[in-house]
This record gives structure tokens, C-alpha cells and sequence, in this order.
């Protein structure tokens, strides 16, 4: 499903070259729960946030589903965005002014999908995440845990293949964190790719695959087989 | 994204901060209804004026001293207080003789003070010939207008103004066959005009003195030239032919045969609306032009307050981005919510232009009925209204809407 080669992506900040990525190779086949960690700098958010769409490397290849990132202009990728990915972001990024429904809403405002199914998509998502009897509550009125449901139903609104998550825990007391996992857990059972950016150790091992980045590159990529320790805290 | 969800969403980000959106409108408010206002009020104002002209009829002829413009747009020299002399009693005695012409008034004014027992005021006098009555439709609200005898005599009688009647002698007294004085000779007041109007020349026609052309000639003014003739065509005949019998009677009289060195100028009723027209026009148009800065204004005003809500909504427009809005997507949201802002502050400033041009009415009618004042409110300034406060919307929003659909994803997600 996603097939990167050598894949390089150097800033420019005050004139002088930073290189966030050195030559990362990987693939990440579909319906797999990757986890990717490493200390600041590593490299992690950088490579997510390629893998998403949301930038571009400047060097090396990059294929999602069969299509090569670099035959893609701005609007494709946008497409992409919408069509094949869902997002979940440490802060959540809910527009707290707007209600549960209208938060979970937006990415189908971006969509081919007439309104007349969106509110039946809409409602599944947020029934899915527990979350039904705040359909209209305002977003800004939820606890923590509650807004990053819905988070969570507003990145399954449109049915992606994959799901990207930036430190969807970080933010999170640790029983909320957990049921944030579980859900996650519950999604990748169900056959949604996850791939998971976070600096937690018990995080990442919900995961079948954790990644270990250091200075742009992959130190380790090691598949978790041995049943996970799930319902401790996880900080 | 749907042009629906686009307005659903402009409008819900606009009605969430409703005092700001009201704040931020005003500025267009204020353009859009100076505009209204200026555009109704020189409306109505060319009304008036051209209905005065109007009123003087469909077959007066004007002639007035002096070669007509070469633009054929500004009025004759005579007019613009350069004395001419051209026009005399043998041109009035040669027109009354066209069988096409069916009465002749000839006019001369001055300034001057006017003396009643103690009482003084510099007032405008003509002295007119007695067709000038029946040519110019003047009506009196007491006495009679003095006659061609009155005027051959020389007959020291006037007529005055309603108001300057009301200043001289009050409310209650009665001005008719009292005495005044104009430039140390007495006149016996023989009627008073009725209220309303203005006299030719744009003479306030309520403070005006007029007396026999005769003795305003020889002993006012000491000349013997007319500054104007007024000529009443036969109502069978086309106004232009009368036109042209003038132009050859008067040629002939002067000894002119070469039409550029022409000493007189004729303007007939649909010259003069032409000219009035124009200039009011122009006025109007000026006037609006110096309101629609204040649109300039309001537009900056939305201009600043979408690049601050563009600037607030980092976060959102990279939400927006993240999840597949386009570049497009978020430039069409924020445009449309300049729209919005603008296109219902011009709504709201037409309401509010209506209310100040019918009030300005309404005032108008119960202080100075006489004025004749009509309610304007044009079709074509809604419409402008409308338009432009639109397209406010589109040239003060796509500065901060291009902003904004600019902004890269990531960089806005981390936005603080």
C-alpha cells in the first residue's frame, strides 16, 4: 500500500540546510498497525506528515496505492487526502465553536458524497466512537477524551484506508488515553491501516510493527508478536 | 465543496461573531447609504429644477446678448455677467411682427436697495414689458399686473415678491398701493406674486422687485439694450421653424451675414432642459464619486478584518487543508464571507439611504410645501448600491482569501 525509497527531505531555515529525513526506506502493506517513534529531531512527525500528503520529500519516491506522490499536483493529493486518509492530531483541531456533528461533517463538505447520505455517514461515525447522544453539543462543551472521539469519527467519516495519528494520546489522562487506543485497536481488527507517530513505549505497542527513527533515519523495525499488556495505564 | 456548504459555512463563521460582523459592515453601511442618499437628493434635485424649467412652457424662446458657445454646452456670455448690448427695442418691435411669434417680452434686472419707512433690504429688480406676465405664466396672489400702458407711460408701479411683501410690511399689512423706494424713486405697489418659484435667471422669485422695463431702462439703470427677450411661439407653428425666423429677423436687423458672428443666442425650453440636465447630472454624479470614498473606507475596513480572521483561523484553514479542502475551497470560503459582509451592509445601507431620502422628503413637504420637492428614490442606485457593494466584497476580500488559501498545511496546523 505505501512504498517509500530513499526518501530525503531537507529545510532550508535561516539559509542553512537541515535534513529531516536521510534516505528512509520502507513499506507498510495494507491493513498493518505501524507505530513509528524516537526522540525529537528523529524524524517521525516529518516522515508522517509525507506519508499523509501534507508535504512533499525532496528526494526519493514515494507510491501510495499504485501512484507516485511526485505525479500528483496539490489538488490530487488534496483528493487523496480526503478520499483514502483520515487524520487524528494531538490537539485535537475541533472547531470548538461548532457542534460534534458539524466537526465530523467537514471532511464530506470536501467530498463528492450529496448531503442527504453525509448525515447518515455523520451519525455512524460519532455512534461508533460512543459518542451519539452529543450529535449536537458543542465541541468547545467535551472533555478531552471525548473530543478526541471526535476526532476519531470525524478521520472514519469518509471510510479511509488509512488512518494517520500524530500523538493522539498526548494530550490525554491516561484512562482516556486508553480507551483512545482501544478504539484505534478496534479499527485496525476491523482492517483500517494505522499508522501511528508517538514517544510512548505502551502506545506503540498497541501496534504490530513499531519503527525506531534517530537523525532522519530507521534504526529499528521490529514486528510485535507477543500479546500486548492492555489494560494497564499507559503512562 | 458545494456553493451551499460554502455560504452555509461563510455564514455560520460570520453569525458567530456577530458584533464584529456589524462593526466590520458599518463602514459599507455608511458608503452604501452617502451614496443612496446623494444619488436620490440630486435625483429629486433635478426634478425641481427641471420642472421649473419646464413650467415656462414648451414654446418659450430665450434670446439672450451675445454669440452662443461654440460646445453648444455652457450658456452664452451675457449669462455670465459680461454686459452686452446687442439686443434692443427695434429687434422686440421686428419679432412681434412674425406672424409665427405670438407675444414678445422683453427684460432688464439690476440690484438695488429697497427703502419702506425704515425698512431696507438689497433685493434683485426687473423691469419687464407687460406681455412678461402672460409669457412667463406669472401669477399674483393680490392687485393686477401693470399693462402696456403702464409701461409706455413710464408709470412709477411695481409688483414684488410674497416674502419681500411679508418683510416690508408684515403679515397683516396690506401691501397693495403702499409706496417704496428703489434707488431714491417711489414705486406704488400695484400687485404681489404669488408664493413659489424661481424668475429667470434662477432669481429667487419671492424678494424680487419688477417694475416697467420703461422706467427700469431710463431711470434705474440708464441703458437702452434688454438683457433678455422671451418669445411665445404660435402653437401651430414647429418651434425650430420659429427658431429659425428669429435667427433670420435678428441677423437681418444686426446686419449679420455671416452665421459664426452671430450676437445673440436663442435657446428654446428642450436647450435649456438639455443643459440643466447635464449639469445636474454631472453634480449628482460628483457628488456620489466624493460619498463612494467613504466606500473606499468601509471596504479597507473589511479588508483588515478578514486578513485578522484569516490570521485567527490559521488552525481551522489547516484543518480544513488536512482533511481536503483545496487551495480553491478555502479561498471561496473566506471570499464569500467578504461578500456576505459587504453585500449585507449595502442591503442594510439602501434600507437606511430609503429612510434619510424620505425623511428629507417628509421634512421638506411639511416645511416648504410650495418647493414642489418629489420623492426619488432611483432604481438604478439600488441596483448600483447592490453592485457595488458586491464587488467591494470581491476586490477587499481576495487579498485576505488568497491568504488564507495560500496557507501550507503543516505550517497552519502548528499555528499558536
Amino acid at each position: 500500500m505505501i512504498e517509500i525509497h530513499d526518501l530525503q527531505k531537507e529545510y532550508i531555515e535561516e539559509e542553512t540546510p537541515t535534513r529531516a529525513l536521510r534516505g528512509v526506506t520502507l513499506s507498510i502493506n495494507k491493513g498493518e498497525f505501524v507505530s513509528i517513534m524516537g526522540p525529537s529531531g528523529s524524524g517521525k512527525s516529518t516522515l508522517l506528515q509525507i506519508l499523509s500528503f501534507l508535504d512533499r520529500p525532496t528526494g526519493g519516491s514515494y507510491t501510495f496505492q499504485g501512484k507516485r506522490i511526485d505525479d500528483m499536483n496539490d489538488q490530487e493529493l488534496a483528493h487523496v487526502r480526503n478520499t483514502d486518509m483520515g487524520f487524528i492530531f494531538q490537539s485535537f483541531n475541533l472547531l470548538s465553536r461548532l457542534t460534534v456533528y458539524d466537526n465530523v461533517e467537514i471532511p464530506l463538505l470536501y467530498s463528492d458524497i450529496l448531503p442527504a447520505k453525509r448525515r447518515t455517514l455523520v451519525e455512524e461515525a460519532v455512534r461508533s466512537v460512543g459518542l451519539a447522544d452529543k450529535l449536537h453539543t458543542e465541541a468547545g462543551k467535551l472533555s478531552g477524551g471525548q473530543k478526541q472521539r471526535v476526532a476519531i469519527a470525524r478521520a472514519l467519516v469518509t471510510e479511509p484506508n488509512v488512518i494517520f495519528a500524530d500523538e493522539p494520546t498526548g494530550n490525554l489522562d491516561s484512562v482516556s488515553g486508553l480507551q483512545i487506543m482501544e478504539i484505534l485497536e478496534s479499527l485496525h481488527d476491523r482492517g483500517r491501516t494505522i499508522i501511528l507517530v508517538t514517544h510512548e513505549t505502551q502506545t506503540a505497542e498497541f501496534a504490530n510493527r513499531i519503527i525506531r527513527m534517530k537523525d532522519g533515519s530507521i534504526e529499528s523495525d521490529t514486528p510485535i508478536t507477543a500479546n500486548r499488556v492492555r489494560h494497564g495505564s499507559l503512562k | 465543496m458545494l456553493v451551499r456548504d460554502a455560504f452555509k459555512t461563510a455564514t455560520r463563521s460570520l453569525t458567530h461573531g456577530k458584533m464584529r460582523s456589524i462593526l466590520t459592515m458599518l463602514g459599507i453601511v455608511i458608503g452604501i447609504a452617502s451614496v443612496i442618499i446623494l444619488m436620490s437628493i440630486g435625483q429629486s434635485a433635478q426634478n425641481l429644477i427641471l420642472g421649473q424649467v419646464q413650467s415656462v412652457g414648451s414654446n418659450l424662446i430665450i434670446i439672450a446678448p451675445g454669440a452662443p458657445s461654440g460646445s453648444g454646452f455652457s450658456p452664452p456670455a451675457s449669462s455670465q455677467g459680461i454686459v452686452i448690448t446687442s439686443l434692443k427695442q427695434a429687434d422686440a418691435d421686428s419679432l412681434s411682427r412674425e406672424p409665427s411669434i405670438h407675444a414678445v417680452a422683453s427684460l432688464v434686472s439690476g440690484q438695488a436697495e429697497v427703502v419702506q419707512g425704515n425698512t431696507n433690504k438689497t433685493v434683485s429688480y426687473q423691469g419687464v414689458s407687460a406681455d412678461m406676465f402672460s409669457v412667463r405664466n406669472l401669477t399674483l396672489s393680490k392687485g393686477y399686473p401693470f399693462t402696456k400702458g403702464d409701461v409706455d407711460s413710464a408709470n412709477h408701479v411695481a409688483i414684488i415678491g410674497p416674502d419681500l411683501a411679508t418683510k416690508l410690511f408684515g403679515s397683516y399689512v396690506d401691501p397693495l398701493n403702499k409706496t417704496i423706494r428703489l434707488k431714491n424713486i417711489s414705486f406704488r405697489i400695484v400687485g404681489v406674486l404669488s408664493k413659489g418659484g424661481t424668475g429667470m435667471g434662477g432669481v429667487d422669485q419671492g424678494n424680487i422687485v419688477i417694475v416697467p422695463i420703461t422706467v427700469a431702462q431710463k431711470q434705474l439703470l440708464g441703458v437702452n439694450h434688454f438683457s433678455t427677450i422671451l418669445v411665445e411661439a404660435d402653437a401651430q407653428y414647429d418651434i425650430n421653424f420659429v427658431k429659425s425666423r428669429i435667427t433670420f429677423s435678428l441677423r437681418q436687423n444686426h446686419g449679420i451675414s455671416d452665421p459664426t458672428k452671430d450676437d445673440f443666442s436663442i435657446m428654446t425650453q428642450a436647450d435649456l432642459l438639455s443643459i440643466v440636465g447635464n449639469i445636474t447630472s454631472i453634480l449628482t454624479l460628483f457628488l456620489a464619486a466624493i460619498a463612494s470614498i467613504s466606500l473606499v473606507v468601509g471596504g479597507i475596513g473589511i479588508m483588515n478584518i478578514m486578513l485578522v480572521s484569516v490570521t485567527e483561523r490559521t488552525r481551522e484553514i489547516g484543518l480544513r487543508k488536512a482533511v481536503g479542502a483545496t487551495d480553491t475551497d478555502i479561498l471561496q470560503q473566506f471570499l464569500i464571507e467578504s461578500v456576505l459582509l459587504t453585500f449585507a451592509g449595502g442591503l442594510i445601507g439602501i434600507m437606511f439611504g430609503a429612510l434619510v431620502v424620505g425623511a428629507v422628503y417628509f421634512g421638506i413637504t411639511i416645511f416648504n410645501p410650495e418647493l414642489g420637492w418629489t420623492f426619488a428614490f432611483p432604481l438604478s442606485a439600488v441596483i448600483l448600491g447592490l453592485t457595488v457593494s458586491g464587488i467591494a466584497g470581491i476586490v477587499f476580500g481576495i487579498y485576505p482569501a488568497r491568504q488564507a488559501g495560500r496557507k501550507n498545511p503543516i505550517d497552519a496546523l502548528r499555528y499558536e
